[in-house]
């Protein structure tokens, strides 16, 4: 069985974002990296289901500069076979749609069985990718995965709807799976594991290689919402403040 | 009438034939019961513990022969100190005997038990074998009747006592039968004033009933000392012997200096210890040491408050393993719940009469749960670990805010120097993650500076580009992100060229002094107490006083880590405190239950620690609780509203009281 | 602008964030027409055209024939934009649209802007202008970003016919287990800190998170002194949660706590000190005895 798992390398959430001299993106001094959260749970799934089928092979892969290769390292310990970088400098500057058909030019010729992605991104969170890449495959797209089981060439995916909902569904492979927060547990990678991927497999391809395909989004700007910091602060009657608050919550949150 | 006594009076010299063929047998026994331990001992790796002789010895000769960390605990201490002086005693008065009656007077005819120094000998030995005795009762009464909690009794202990008993009390009776024969009415009786007593009963009797019974307790006697050798490799009187060679091989720090692993090691199949295999030779005879007194357990902060872990059992498992399944997992026998109980305090080491190291043991077990099966004691941790990964510190925080705290400082005209920006400074000032990230603990970190400051010393910061120190992980097992932060801490360190380091976080302190050396750090590291306290001698450094009624919390990497007892109680003299102690003080500090990295963990087992401590200073009374550890501060502002006491006890750390009486 | 809004209907029910689709496209004061795979007698009340697919016949969500169903409409409505809800089956159904129409996609959108788009990035934190690049464009909407239409008149429907095709197979629903509470995906969260004062009083905060339709959780202390179960806990040792709303009540913010939530979208404190640390990274701070204020707004919220 050929098993690929897309990743993508974003900054923490918690990094202090600065807004690049461009105006559409953050600047990358100051940024901690780390694998998006979304696709260490299709890592894992990679990895559990490499280990449930014999003689399975996987290949995790991850668009971006030099820097991504952390990422992919962390992913061969934690048990994908071998990595692919398309390699790209100004990754961030590509739509979905482009990392999506760059994706989609990679693995066409492959024939993985099985493709897993995270469920989103959380820096651009537009979740677009992992379907896309399905569709201009030709495969079906079962996501944001809560369960996946995997038997005799068809997958079975428990989806997450709103209000504690899921739906279960079913396809034959070649399939793609986008997963979602709580698929599963994360492994952290053993030590042996660590030393093992140091010495795996690492391609690199230009991105230029695979992508021909133009922008269909455009990025006007990016911009700091509200200063955090600095908390409004409401004193005075109880009566008045929840009146006050209430208004707030209408306004500021769509909670109400 | 001459002051001595007939050797071999009644028995007769032709005893010892028989009696050296019988002490060689029982010896033979004791090297054969022994040695077969040794193949034991020898699964383990192998570890160099016989350098510095005499440092070794000086240690024995201390600990053993004058009892020093034996007699540290009152009650049970004092009794088998004084019992182990009276046993000493009669061994050396027993040699006397042998080197006079077997090799002196048949050689050469000579005799030196006579005289003044018999009389001496006589009252010495009479004396010493009474205390034993009195000792060896109370001990029995102490295990039998008042049965201290938790105190592991097994046959061997019934065993050892009688033993000991029944050499004493036929040793006297032997006297007493011998006194009533020879000496009953003389004035040398009463220079063997217990043999006096125990000569009564005889005194009525014939000589030839004297005689025979004499004889006869002579030869029990002798059986009963046969069968003491003979006991010693295999029952608990095994300590007799293994203690004090523990004691020789015992670490000679730096105190709480972990083994830093070969990571890159493309030999090694495995890190950390899951099978005794995996442990030194030293840990399987540090089991073997156990005298099974508890005293680690009666102070282990972890089984003090219901968790799993008891210090004593957990040695005692190793052993258990050791001996009798050495292939078995030791990780399964212990179970993880015990293992990631420990809070690496300390506390079990530094009052072990044994010198059995604990600690070690429990991190090599973490070490391989965390690198060969990536488990961790929670999720929480697990997230704590990749946070220290992705962002240099568990709390998760934005690297670049790390040095935020300072900008207020520099914003009020005080200078902080960024060492990674090219400025320089006298020391670098390392704050470590809580002082860094947390809002009440920036104040240490502020405090600290303004009290540099104000002693006109320059300090500088590492700024965003310091890392944690990896303490926490590190005794969590994870050596691998331990020597990442490490070394990304030690090129800052180096490239920043400063020569000397503070910290005010013991953590951190202990680290950089200790660990980091392995990983080619080299330069003085302080903790700011000590600092501190030297700045204030010298003059350089000026405090005004005020009055404060406080408790002091000995945190366990200041205190038993590193023997910072004193620099602490000077300052907060200085400061003009007035000290309420606690309890449990200094050595027998309670842990506030952040150490071995459970700062990153839920405590899901047992009572709170961090809310007993709170409690412990509240019983003094003081409204104030003064720490000098960051992580402590955060057990403590939690523990104390946990256990709601925020009415009457508030959290400060030193730095706190004194910047407030900077003069 | 001609637009195409998806609304959605899940067993036998009308979804009310059809309502925001239409708020949406009234807001954007765009001609819209509304698509629906439903029955007949779950249609939203609006005053607009709609392609109805017999859910009767279409089943449940089925992304390939909703698909195929949703390009046939678009043809017929001459739409140039497709509106979604950033809903699990809307982020599953748009990309796919989206692709067979070779129009950009723009995900999650909060507010309209002149010039294009907002939608937020990096968990909120910063937020991003976008437009589209194409003639036509798809778009979802960040549920309960916009202000849902009023409720009136009916609509004139026409009825799709359906070609039977399928990629996935839907074997059923079912309701997640109730097991722990997983503090980490729910939306509104209201934590109960030491301020609350007494074990009684957490029931007060239960009560408020439930008038706000989330969850309760607490802080340490307040699990360590047995107030509240071990899974409410937020913090490093507990949960760490990223909700659109957080409500810290009587928290003055340990450091494990705020590393706990700091991801929250929107925070709301409530404490009696102004200058607690919880106002680091709260946007809003009452300063209030929670144990009046709670009950107060719970009462408010309710009535």
């Amino acid at each position: 069985m050929n098993i690929l798992v897309c990743i993508k390398q974003v900054p923490d959430m918690e990094s202090r974002f600065k807004v690049a001299a461009s105006g559409t993106w953050f600047e990358e001094s100051d940024l901690a990296w780390r694998i998006n959260e979304y696709d260490e749970f299709a890592i894992e799934q990679a990895v559990q289901l490499k280990t449930e089928v014999s003689g399975a092979d996987l290949t995790v892969l991850s668009i971006g500069p030099a820097r991504v290769k952390e990422a992919l390292k962390k992913a061969l310990a934690m048990g994908c076979d071998r990595a692919v970088n398309l390699v790209d400098e100004a990754a961030h500057e590509k739509d979905s749609f482009q990392i999506a058909s760059a994706i989609a030019a990679f693995a066409k010729e492959k024939n993985f069985d099985l493709i897993f992605t995270g469920m989103q991104s959380q820096d651009r969170g537009s979740g677009q990718v992992g379907v896309l890449v399905a569709e201009m495959l030709g495969i079906p797209a079962l996501t944001t995965a809560v369960e996946f089981a995997y038997a005799d060439n068809s997958v079975t995916v428990r989806r997450e709807l709103e209000g504690g909902l899921r739906a279960a569904i079913k396809a034959s492979t070649p399939a793609l799976v986008s997963c979602q927060l709580g698929l599963n547990t994360p492994r952290y990678p053993t030590l042996p594991n660590i030393m093992k991927a140091k010495r795996k497999e690492m391609l690199e391809i230009p991105v230029a290689d695979l992508l021909k395909e133009e922008a269909r989004l455009t990025t006007l700007s990016l911009a700091y919402p509200e200063k955090k910091g600095s908390a409004q602060i409401l004193e005075g009657d109880v009566a008045d403040l929840v009146d006050q608050v209430i208004g707030i919550l209408k306004e500021k949150t769509a909670v109400l | 009438m001459e002051l001595t006594r007939e050797i071999y009076w009644n028995v007769g010299h032709s005893v010892m034939i028989p009696m050296y063929l019988l002490v060689t047998a029982a010896f033979s026994v004791l090297v054969w019961g022994l040695r077969k331990r040794l193949a034991t001992y020898r699964l383990g790796q192998a570890l160099e513990r016989c350098d510095r002789r005499n440092e070794r010895l000086s240690g024995v000769l201390r600990d053993i022969f004058l009892q020093a960390r034996v007699l540290r605990v009152k009650g049970a201490g004092t009794a088998h100190g004084l019992f182990f002086f009276g046993f000493v005693l009669l061994t050396i008065g027993t040699t006397l005997v042998f080197v006079q009656a077997d090799v002196l007077d048949p050689l050469f005819g000579l005799r030196f038990l006579t005289g003044n120094f018999y009389l001496f000998f006589s009252i010495v030995l009479d004396i010493a074998g009474l205390v034993a005795i009195i000792m060896l009762l109370g001990l029995a009464v102490r295990r039998y009747l008042l049965r201290p909690k938790d105190l592991p009794t097994v046959g061997d202990n019934a065993l050892m006592l009688g033993l000991l008993l029944a050499i004493l009390f036929t040793g006297f009776l032997l006297e007493g039968a011998r006194m009533a024969a020879t000496e009953l009415g003389t004035d040398l009786s009463w220079w063997s004033p217990v043999g006096l007593f125990f000569a009564q009963p005889f005194a009525g009797l014939s000589e030839a009933a004297q005689r025979s019974i004499h004889s006869g307790l002579w030869w029990f006697h002798f059986a009963l000392v046969l069968g003491f050798f003979c006991a010693i490799p295999f029952t608990r009187l095994r300590h007799l012997l293994l203690t004090p060679a523990n004691i020789f091989f015992r670490d000679l720090g730096p105190t709480g200096k972990l083994t830093t692993l070969d990571l890159e090691d493309e030999e090694a199949e495995s890190f950390g210890a899951s099978k005794v295999s995996d442990l030194f030779w030293k840990d399987i005879f540090d089991a073997d040491a156990c005298t099974y007194c508890k005293r680690c357990q009666d102070r282990c902060p972890a089984w003090n408050t219901d968790k799993p872990l008891s210090p004593m059992k957990l040695i005692n498992q190793i052993g258990e393993v050791s001996f009798s399944n050495p292939e078995a997992n030791l990780i399964e026998t212990i179970t993880t719940d015990v293992l990631w109980s420990c809070t690496t305090c300390r506390a079990c080491q530094e009052i072990c009469p044994a010198a059995i190291e604990h600690v070690p043991k429990i991190i090599e077990m973490r070490r391989n749960l965390v690198l060969m099966e990536g488990e961790f004691p929670g999720e929480e941790v697990t997230k704590a670990m990749e946070n220290s990964e992705v962002n240099g510190n568990p709390l998760g925080m934005a690297p670049a805010t790390r040095a935020d705290w300072a900008e207020e400082l520099r914003a009020e005209g005080i200078k902080i120097a960024d060492l990674a920006a090219g400025e320089t400074a006298e020391i670098l000032y390392f704050v470590g993650c809580y002082a860094s990230f947390d809002k009440r603990n920036q104040k240490i970190a502020k405090s600290f500076i303004k009290l540099c400051s104000a002693a006109g010393v320059t300090v500088g910061i590492l700024g965003k580009e310091e890392k944690c120190c990896g303490e926490p992980m590190r005794k969590l097992g994870n050596e691998y992100l331990y020597q990442m932060l490490a070394a990304e801490n030690i090129e800052q360190i180096q490239a920043s060229g400063v020569k000397r380091i503070v910290s005010a976080c013991p953590h951190c302190f202990n680290t950089l002094s200790k660990d980091y050396v392995d990983l080619g750090l080299e330069l003085p590291v302080e903790h700011a107490n000590s600092f501190l306290a030297k700045l204030l001698q010298s003059g350089q450094l000026k405090l005004k006083q005020a009055p404060i009624d406080c408790t002091y919390h000995d945190s366990c990497y200041l205190g038993r880590h590193n023997d910072l007892y004193e620099a602490p109680r000077q300052l907060l003299k200085a400061a003009g405190a007035y000290l309420h102690e606690m309890e449990k003080s200094r050595q027998e500090s309670f842990c506030c239950s952040a150490g071995g990295g459970r700062i990153l963990a839920e405590e899901k087992i047992g009572e709170r620690m961090n809310q007993k401590r709170a409690k412990m200073a509240a019983e003094t009374g003081a409204p104030i609780l003064v720490s000098s550890c960051p992580f402590c501060m955060s057990m403590f502002e939690d523990g104390i509203k946990g256990a709601d006491l925020d009415e009457q006890l508030k959290p400060l750390d030193l730095l706190e009281v004194l910047a407030e009486r900077i003069g | 602008m001609k637009a195409l809004l998806v609304g959605e209907y899940r067993e036998g029910k009308l979804l009310e964030t059809t309502y925001e689709l239409i708020g949406f496209a009234q807001q954007l004061k765009a001609e819209f027409e509304l698509f629906l795979v439903a029955s007949e007698d779950q249609l939203p009340q609006v005053e607009a055209k709609l392609y109805l697919a017999d859910v009767n016949e279409a089943k449940e969500y089925n992304p390939a024939l909703h698909k195929q169903l949703i390009l046939e409409a678009a043809e017929k409505a001459g739409a140039d934009t497709i509106v979604f809800i950033h809903s699990s089956n809307g982020w599953d159904l748009a990309p796919r649209v989206a692709l067979a129409l070779s129009a950009a996609q723009i995900s999650e959108v909060v507010e309209i802007k002149e010039d294009g788009y907002l939608l937020p990035a990096c968990n909120a934190k910063l937020r991003r202008t976008v437009k589209a690049a194409t003639g036509k464009q798809v778009i979802t909407l960040q549920a309960g970003a916009f202000m849902p239409a009023e409720q009136s008149g009916a609509p004139q429907v026409e009825k799709l016919s359906i070609t039977a095709t399928a990629q996935t197979e839907f074997l059923g629903y079912e309701q997640a287990e109730a097991g722990e509470v997983d503090l980490g995906k729910a939306e509104i969260i209201v934590s109960a800190g030491r301020g609350v004062g007494k074990p009684e009083n957490v029931a007060m905060i239960e009560a408020l998170a439930k008038a706000l339709g989330g969850e309760y959780g607490a802080s340490r202390p307040v699990v360590d002194a047995g107030w509240a179960p071990h899974d409410r806990q937020v913090g490093t040792t507990g949960q760490t949660v990223s909700p659109k709303l957080y409500v810290a009540c009587g928290i003055s913010g340990a450091i494990q706590h705020l590393a706990g939530m700091k991801k929250s979208e929107f925070v709301l404190a409530i404490n009696t000190d102004k200058d607690a640390p919880i106002g680091e990274v709260a946007d809003v701070l009452v300063v209030a005895d929670i144990k009046q204020f709670a009950p107060a707004l719970t009462a408010k919220l309710e009535g």
